[in-house]
């Protein structure tokens, strides 16, 4: 039997929130068919900006009543605690990533991939490799949101103590920021230099702010014009555009040549691209507008399993992304089937929905035996949940 | 979507059983193109002779699999078997560990010195490892296939081969993205090596997975070989003899 979700919480966060952690599983499995099942595929934007968003909006929700009530010092160490967590965190997941390429490169000598092998050309030199990766400045494929989660917290403090007292600037000066960065092409450089980070921090942290912004009042101030008709239809009409036109996309010979005016695919993920910035925000409008706060089927049986992950996001992202790693060793190893495809996806979100209620029953037990000092507890728990 | 998902299944599967009988084929779906060679067919045609270089970034094999034998060759041999009373030449330009930018300098002498009408260009799996951006790669990929098609070439390109052991270690998926960019913009055909070798390696017509060489190496390039053959056959409408 699942646990109760807690009362006075929205649960829409923790819902959408688990959701995109199950598609950034499923995604993270390479030639996973039931990854046809994940929004990418019928949109621009995809379960990063889902999870970029809502952890925007629950960071600043949490840690803005922290900074409110106790102050810049105690919310900006809150902040930096958990930009520590998140690294700590990605840490772990490097030590699996590099335990596995290290296994296929001793094990593997098939002339069919002598030009794969390239990739472990970067293990010649394991010295420079672990101190640049735990510089953040080597980053490996499947990990590297939570590299633009550290970045966005380790800058967090400042903008949200902006954000509490001048929203509305806050989010221009990032606006600002963010077209900046595209017009001078600013990225952090990664080892071996002559690349940069896939989720642009300049260009991300838009959509964090925006998630920052809705929590401190701009989702009320806007909600006038966010549930008035016109605007839905024409976030619908974007949606309903969209849709196809990612999917002529990744079956091109359905649909033959597509005329020119149509070519703005492929979107540029790294600066987040306008096109799925927007694509989102219609996303998000239309789902605030069908979804309301108090939503029947969020307190169902079946919305439970997604709501336990998405109160734990960070352990299940982490989770998920060790699962992923787990699941293509199986599809390699054993059998890369369609049954079997389904068999591990399925494994795979039942491991992060077994794990997810089991750390809820504990946080439930310690919150209820023993009294410890309200300020310690409480904070651990908003950082578990302020993911 | 389930059902679609389920049908596009039995689609590929029945596919797949019905045409067991030779390891190489693929549904339609994955070789199709809409995109012509028409140099390729005036140069045929006209003077009985087709110059092809295929541009790769791939090492040489060394050791015991230096006598293997690639997809260039298998080309070569399918096209002068098809094209009888054509001479067929195809060079193999290999480019190790380059990335497209130092790839894309090296164009104009390779159009001077080999003077190709068709350039089969494999890229995109060096810059996927070194995780280059995939924006500037398409730009880049755009430039390189300007360059050709004004030095009088056709170009076919073909994106990274399906490794499932190395799948999770880097994403070639935008990457092939941009090149079908590219692709549809500059109207060239674009070989989608990937998913070839993963439907094969899904209805288990080649293990391609094994760890060490177990003889896959030139079944799957001869079935590549073949299949270029196709596809450069019919963009450039091309029937199997041709009429001197």
């Amino acid at each position: 039997m699942l646990p109760p979700p807690p009362a006075g919480r929205d649960l829409r966060l923790d819902f959408f929130r688990g959701l995109s952690l199950w598609f950034i599983f499923l995604d993270h499995v390479p030639s996973n068919i039931v990854s046809w099942f994940t929004i990418r595929n019928y949109g621009f934007s995809d379960a990063s900006e889902v999870f970029v968003f809502i952890s925007g909006y629950t960071a600043a929700f949490v840690y803005g009543r922290v900074m409110k009530e106790r102050g810049f010092i105690i919310g900006a160490a809150r902040i930096l605690k958990r930009a520590w967590q998140i690294y700590v965190a990605f840490v772990f997941l490097l030590v699996f990533y590099f335990a596995e390429i290290a296994y296929v490169s001793s094990h593997f000598s098939n002339p069919l991939y002598t030009e794969e092998f390239g990739i472990f050309d970067f293990f010649q030199k394991p010295d420079v490799v672990l101190i640049e990766a735990l510089m953040l400045r080597f980053l490996p494929a499947n990990v590297d949101v939570l590299p633009l989660y550290i970045a966005l917290m380790m800058f967090f403090p400042p903008v949200l103590w902006l954000m509490l007292r001048q929203p509305d600037l806050t989010l221009l000066l990032s606006i600002v920021f963010y077209f900046l960065a595209k017009a001078f092409d600013w990225n952090l450089v990664l080892y071996p230099y002559d690349h940069s980070w896939f989720f642009n921090p300049f260009a991300w942290q838009l959509l964090f702010v925006i998630g920052s912004w809705c929590a401190l009042g701009g989702a009320r101030r806007i909600s006038p014009i966010l549930y008035s008709r016109p605007v839905i239809a024409l976030c619908m009409i974007y949606l309903v555009l969209a849709a196809p036109l990612q999917l002529s996309w990744l079956f091109p010979s359905l649909t033959g040549r597509m005329p020119g005016w149509l070519m703005i695919l492929p979107l540029d993920k790294t600066g987040l691209s306008p096109w799925r910035l927007f694509h989102f925000l219609a996303l998000a409008a239309v789902v605030i507008y069908y979804v309301p706060f108090d939503a029947k089927f969020l307190r169902s049986n079946w919305a439970r399993p997604l709501i336990l992950c998405g109160e734990h996001s960070l352990e299940i992202f982490c989770l998920g992304v060790f699962l992923s790693f787990s699941a293509h060793f199986v599809l390699t190893e054993i059998s890369s089937l369609i049954a079997m495809q389904i068999a591990v996806s399925l494994a795979g979100i039942a491991v992060m929905v077994t794990v997810a209620a089991l750390m809820t029953w504990y946080k439930d037990i310690e919150r209820r035996g023993g009294k410890p000092p309200p300020s310690a507890t409480q904070e651990g728990f908003e950082g578990v949940t302020a993911s | 979507m389930r059902m679609l998902s389920a049908a596009l299944t039995l689609v590929l599967l029945a596919a797949g059983s019905a045409r067991a009988a030779d390891s190489c084929d693929v549904p339609n779906n994955l070789v199709e193109t809409f995109a012509r060679l028409p140099r390729v067919g005036f140069s045929v045609k006209r003077d009985h002779k087709l110059e092809i270089v295929v541009l790769s970034a791939a090492p040489k094999l060394s050791g015991e699999a230096s006598n293997l034998k690639s997809y260039p060759y298998y080309l070569e041999s399918e096209l002068r078997e098809r094209l009888k009373g054509t001479d067929v030449h195809v060079f193999g330009q290999s480019e190790p560990r380059k990335t497209i930018i130092e790839v894309i300098k090296d164009l104009p002498r390779l159009l001077a010195e080999r003077q190709p009408v068709l350039v089969v260009w494999q890229t995109g799996t060096v810059e996927a490892m070194r995780g280059i951006d995939p924006d500037g790669y398409g730009r880049a990929l755009d430039s390189g296939v300007a360059a050709l098609q004004n030095g009088g070439a056709d170009v076919v390109l073909i994106n990274q081969q399906f490794s499932p052991r190395t799948d999770f270690m880097f994403d070639g998926g935008p990457y092939t993205e941009n090149m079908r960019w590219v692709s549809q913009t500059r109207d060239i055909p674009l070989f989608n090596r990937y998913e070839v070798m993963k439907y094969w390696g899904e209805t288990g017509a080649f293990d391609l997975t094994a760890l060490k060489n177990d003889g896959t190496y030139e079944k799957v390039h001869r079935c590549i070989g073949r299949l270029i053959a196709d596809l450069v056959m019919r963009a450039a409408s091309l029937s199997g003899t041709v009429e001197r």
